[in-house]
């Protein structure tokens, strides 16, 4: 398992741990912890750990079942990088209501969206690149 | 065990053996693979194999043809291969464990509870206490399960290495259903300790799922 995609699961589930401490902080004492917690809790949960996980599960394997390699490697480091810049610019912004902040971070974030679609569309078609380099 | 098969776009010869090696991969469920040679990945395997010829063939990352095999040749080739992961089947187990299994049907029993919450609630934006204990049967009863059954059963194949089992997985399951049902319950019949337990245990449970995963994903140099 590339080393990336172990990332990806390791992050998740630190994220889930992570939401799981924030939710219970905020149920004994609602005042110790400031800012939207229930909307950061539920984007640490939903982004960060599911997410991350799907991320780092369907990227090994979603290529092995077409019988494609993955169309490109750099995509899915980008996805990596994005993805964790993005969900903590979002996490601080819910905390500190800065809605600029959840904007920038959101963007990020749908940009490591962004790249991992295109990148298992583009891994699981039949005549994507794999494929097409053969027959032409 | 893998096999990968190294062409070039240039090999009129390198779409046969695809077809052959696909359908054989197939047949027997072996994970293939094309690399292309002048991919980084075909470029670094072609360097360290002393390569001169495409279409060549890797099982378990060794070469072990070159040319266009019949399947009848393909066959032959992949005996060796089948008997290993026959016996490497065998020892990991190929069908879902007990506890995983446990873990799956687990969560169809939370999703379908978590369907009610349609019915009693009549949409699914409230704000009444139903809320957290629904949307948490869904996302903690249905999701949270279904991660479990599913990596524990998915990683330690994917990696090679072995999960933490023994007692490990019953203590994160009991701990994950009197989680999940202390939390639902607390909301639903208004009692806050009840609640905060729940969340404590559920917790515990992703804290102790965390403890047998780690090693298969970072297992210590031996
Ligand atoms: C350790 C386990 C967990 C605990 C203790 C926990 C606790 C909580 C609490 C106390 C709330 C606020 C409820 C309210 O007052 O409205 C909440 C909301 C929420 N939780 Fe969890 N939760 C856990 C796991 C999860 C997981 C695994 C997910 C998703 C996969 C999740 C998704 C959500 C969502 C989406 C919300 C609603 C957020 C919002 O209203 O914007 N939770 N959770
Ligand atoms: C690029 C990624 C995302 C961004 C930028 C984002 C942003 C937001 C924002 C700004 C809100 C607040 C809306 C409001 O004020 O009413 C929100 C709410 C919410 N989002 Fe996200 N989100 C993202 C991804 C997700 C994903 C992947 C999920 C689920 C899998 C999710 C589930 C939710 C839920 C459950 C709520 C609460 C809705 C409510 O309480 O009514 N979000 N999100
Ligand atoms: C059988 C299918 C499903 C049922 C019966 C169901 C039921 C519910 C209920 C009762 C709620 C609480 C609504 C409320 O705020 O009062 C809820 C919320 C929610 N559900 Fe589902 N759900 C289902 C499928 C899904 C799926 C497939 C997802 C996402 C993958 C999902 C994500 C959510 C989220 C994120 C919320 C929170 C929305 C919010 O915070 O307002 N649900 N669902």
């Amino acid at each position: 398992m590339h080393k990336r995609n172990r990332l990806f699961v390791s992050i998740a589930l630190v994220y889930g741990l992570l939401g799981g401490l924030i939710a219970i902080v905020r149920l004994i004492d609602p005042s110790l912890i400031p800012g939207n917690v229930p909307r950061a809790h539920g984007h640490i949960m939903l982004l960060g750990f599911i997410l991350m996980t799907i991320y780092g599960i369907a990227l090994h394997v979603l290529p092995r079942f077409g019988g494609f390699p993955l169309y490109s490697e750099q995509m899915a480091d980008w996805q990596l990088y994005l993805a964790n810049a993005g969900l903590p610019l979002m996490i601080a912004g819910w905390l500190g209501w800065r809605d600029m902040l959840v904007m920038a971070g959101g963007v990020l974030t749908y940009g490591a969206i962004v790249l991992f679609g295109l990148n298992m569309i583009l891994t699981v078609r039949a005549g994507g690149r794999g494929r097409a380099l053969h027959v032409q | 065990m893998k096999i990968e098969l190294i062409v070039s776009g240039s090999c009129p010869f390198c779409l046969e053996a695809e077809k052959v090696w696909r359908a054989a991969a197939a047949d027997h469920g072996f994970e293939f693979s094309v690399v292309d040679i002048v991919q980084p990945e075909g470029a670094a395997l072609a360097q360290r194999l002393n390569l001169q010829t495409v279409p060549a063939l890797l099982i378990g990352g060794k070469l072990r043809a070159v040319g266009v095999q019949s399947p009848e040749e393909a066959l032959t080739l992949l005996l060796p291969a089948r008997q290993e992961a026959h016996d490497r089947m065998q020892q990991m187990g190929f069908a879902f464990s007990r506890d995983n299994r446990w873990f799956i049907l687990a969560a169809q029993a939370y999703l379908m509870l978590a369907g009610l919450g349609l019915l009693m609630n009549g949409s699914f934006l409230s704000d009444n206490a139903a809320r957290p204990a629904f949307l948490h049967l869904f996302t903690l009863g249905f999701m949270l399960f279904m991660i479990y059954g599913l990596a524990s059963h998915m990683l330690p194949r994917f990696t090679g290495n072995p999960i933490r089992e023994g007692a490990w997985p019953w203590l994160q399951m009991g701990l994950a259903h009197c989680g999940v049902i202390g939390y639902v319950v607390g909301y639903l019949a208004g009692r806050h300790t009840l609640i905060v337990v729940g969340a404590v245990l559920t917790w515990l449970s992703l804290a102790t799922f965390t403890f047998r995963v780690w090693p298969v994903l970072w297992p210590e140099e031996a």
